[in-house]
């Protein structure tokens, strides 16, 4: 909310008589301005002898704040958006697409929370290079532990582009990966200034070309990033975790974007795994999975606790192969 | 709000919010003078805010390669994973499940019951890390983090003197032998390794805390051992929610120095039982909570009169098991006793 005076070397019809004039009433900033009657301000203005400027001064500041909240959509723009934009990526794995009705949709945060080794980092890994490779889209992912592992990487991009188990040629795998971007970060902080950055690139590709290369942000695992501030004394963890988690949810929504984040599970009633990061975090992402993993094998078991088109306590089986 | 993502005190975003400044875009031609008016704010602090806003507008037009300033492309990791080297721990089978030792770059958590040989695991990488490139070392030193006191020197000289030996017998036999390293003495080992004993868990936070600038100082650094990371957090902590965001902030850290530094971070950490699904596990200490802070996990354990090591957790390796044993020289490979054939 800016204050009068710094919109006037933006628009100089708000010269200092009218910046006098609202001073008068009490009103300094853009936030005054919504906040006071306007209709007695007219009044009042229609009464001043420089009534025209002040009316054009008035009608221009109302003009600003318009062009500052989003394009109201009725439905069937949504639906338009929705099959044109909102499609599904299928995530390489079987069972999780069955499960998910396709995939992981465009426009959605998905959450996946898991006890420890529970096959979180592999799953992320595999929908990377799926992604990758089927849908020919950029993967930004966002690495919390030094667990991203091209080797694996590139296994999973095998064993999806020749079943027959023949290496995949080094010139495919090389355009194929170059789309996999990893960043590493430690702290909220960091990830913020990466998402910042993602945004700007993501705006000036729109601008140039009318559709941006990238369609999955992974982050393995957000969790790791939130739990050092959550719970100390006042809310700035909540409130960063929620501001991080509405900068995702608006990506996701603008660009096309899907996003797949990470959490980790703490004990919870009778010694069941829960999601960790407490109840506020629980309205945050549209999507959320629980894994667990089959006692030293390859098999996994994911169920649904919460999806906005599909009942929840779902279950599903898949196997991840070596 | 954009400036809620500053990383500046509650108190400041708070005179932020109230002054008017609720976007970073409104920050970044401003002069700290003016910040430091309009705030009623010391001018460092304004000058700090400053420091910490992005600098906005200058969006990459280079047209092609559109990468956001410290990432990098699978591929590029690929071929960087390639020429990793990793540490030897000396015991040929745990080696191979490792993928050829203890690799940089990761945090690697080892965990089993007391007497299985974590400590002795921890005091063999600190020695092996610092053989030359061709013997499965990386010519680094070891900092080694002691927590319970279990660090004996004498142990260190013995592990070291038979490191020394094995050496020796390697260089025999190849006909290119390093001058620098042949006048390694097995006491030249004793002096690579930098020693920190811990006390409380303030002072290993401390630590941890301060080892960016050591290491920045001491560059030949290869590895970091810190025997047991738990020790001082299990007892007489009261307030679970704080000790859940101490240690979730040290993991951090420790992934930071591993990345940045290009070095080992091993991790040793004791067993409890854990009741799960009707009946008692052990499992390793500090909970779930801890349980996502390491790359990889080792956990050491005793089957029959055998001692194992199995990869619980790994982002590119099988979960596997090997056989090792602990013996005068150190960790090396289990010569099995068992006269029965083994079946594969």
């Amino acid at each position: 909310m800016a204050s009068l005076k710094r919109l006037e070397t933006e628009f100089p019809i708000l010269d200092p008589d009218f910046q006098s004039f609202c001073a008068l009433r009490g009103i300094f900033t853009v936030q005054d301005f919504l906040i006071r009657d306007l209709q007695s301000l007219v009044a009042d203005a229609e009464q001043q002898p420089s009534s025209e400027r002040f009316m054009q001064a008035i009608n221009q500041v109302l003009y600003v704040i318009d062009g500052l909240h989003q394009p109201w959509l009725n439905g069937v723009d949504l639906m338009e958006d929705a099959q044109k934009n909102k499609h599904v990526l299928s995530t390489g794995c079987e069972g999780m697409d069955f499960l998910l009705r396709g995939g992981l949709r465009r426009g959605q945060v998905t959450e996946l929370a898991g006890p420890s080794s529970s096959g979180k980092t592999q799953f992320c890994l595999l929908t990377a290079s799926t992604v990758a490779y089927k849908h020919m889209g950029g993967v930004i992912y966002i690495d919390t532990g030094n667990s991203f592992s091209a080797k694996r990487i590139a296994r999973f991009l095998n064993q999806i582009s020749c079943p027959a188990s023949e290496e995949m040629q080094p010139r495919v795998l090389q355009e194929v990966m170059n789309s996999i971007l990893c960043h590493s970060v430690y702290d909220i902080f960091s990830m913020f200034d990466v998402l910042h950055c993602l945004e700007s690139k993501l705006k000036y590709q729109v601008m140039c070309r009318g559709d941006n290369d990238e369609r999955l942000i992974i982050i393995d695992s957000i969790s790791s990033l939130i739990t050092p501030i959550l719970g100390s004394s006042g809310s700035q963890g909540r409130a960063l975790m929620v501001s991080a988690m509405s900068l995702l949810k608006k990506l996701a929504h603008e660009y096309n974007l899907a996003v797949l984040v990470t959490n980790h599970t703490v004990g919870g009633d009778g010694g069941i795994p829960k999601p960790a990061l407490g109840e506020s975090w629980k309205t945050l992402p549209h999507v959320r999975l629980l894994l667990s993993r089959d006692c030293g094998s390859n098999t996994y078991q994911v169920s649904l606790l919460k999806h906005p088109s599909i009942a929840s306590g779902k279950a599903a089986k898949f196997i991840i192969n070596d | 709000m954009e400036v809620g993502r500053l990383p500046i005190s509650a108190a400041l975003k708070g005179k932020l919010v109230s002054a008017g400044y609720t976007s970073l875009s409104l920050l970044s031609s401003l002069s700290p003078s003016h910040l430091a008016r309009d705030l009623n704010i010391s001018e460092n602090e304004a000058l700090d805010i400053l420091n910490h806003a992005p600098h906005d507008g200058r969006i990459d037009t280079s047209g092609g390669h559109h990468i956001i300033s410290g990432a990098q492309t699978a591929w590029d990791m690929l071929h960087e994973e390639e020429l990793l080297t990793r540490i030897t721990t000396s015991s040929v089978d745990i080696d191979n499940i490792l993928g050829g030792g203890i690799s940089c770059r990761e945090v690697t958590e080892i965990g089993g019951v007391p007497g299985i040989g974590k400590t002795q695991l921890g005091i063999q990488l600190a020695v092996n890390v610092q053989l030359p490139v061709h013997c499965g070392g990386l010519g680094g030193k070891a900092i080694y983090i002691d927590t319970e006191g279990s660090f004996m020197v004498e142990r260190v000289l013995q592990i070291a003197e038979a490191c020394w030996d094995d050496m020796l017998a390697n260089n025999a036999i190849s006909q290119n032998v390093h001058a620098g390293q042949v006048g390694m003495q097995p006491k030249d080992f004793l002096e690579n390794i930098l020693y920190f004993r811990v006390c409380s868990y303030t002072e290993q936070i401390a630590l941890i805390n301060y080892l960016d600038k050591f290491i920045s100082e001491h560059r030949d650094v290869k590895i970091v051992v810190v025997d047991s990371i738990t020790f001082h957090f299990r007892q007489d902590f009261e307030d679970m929610a704080l000790r859940t965001r101490l240690l979730s902030g040290m993991a951090l850290k420790l992934m930071k120095l591993a990345k940045k530094f290009c070095l080992a971070v091993v991790l040793l950490n004791q067993v409890t039982t854990k009741y799960a699904e009707g009946s008692f596990h052990l499992t390793l200490a500090l909970g779930d909570s801890w349980s996502h802070a390491c790359t990889n996990r080792i956990i050491l354990y005793w089957n029959g009169n055998e001692r194992y090591a199995y990869i619980d957790k790994s982002p590119s390796l099988r979960s596997a098991s090997a056989p090792y044993a602990v013996t005068a020289r150190g960790i090396r490979n289990n010569v099995s006793n068992c006269k029965r054939i083994k079946l594969m």
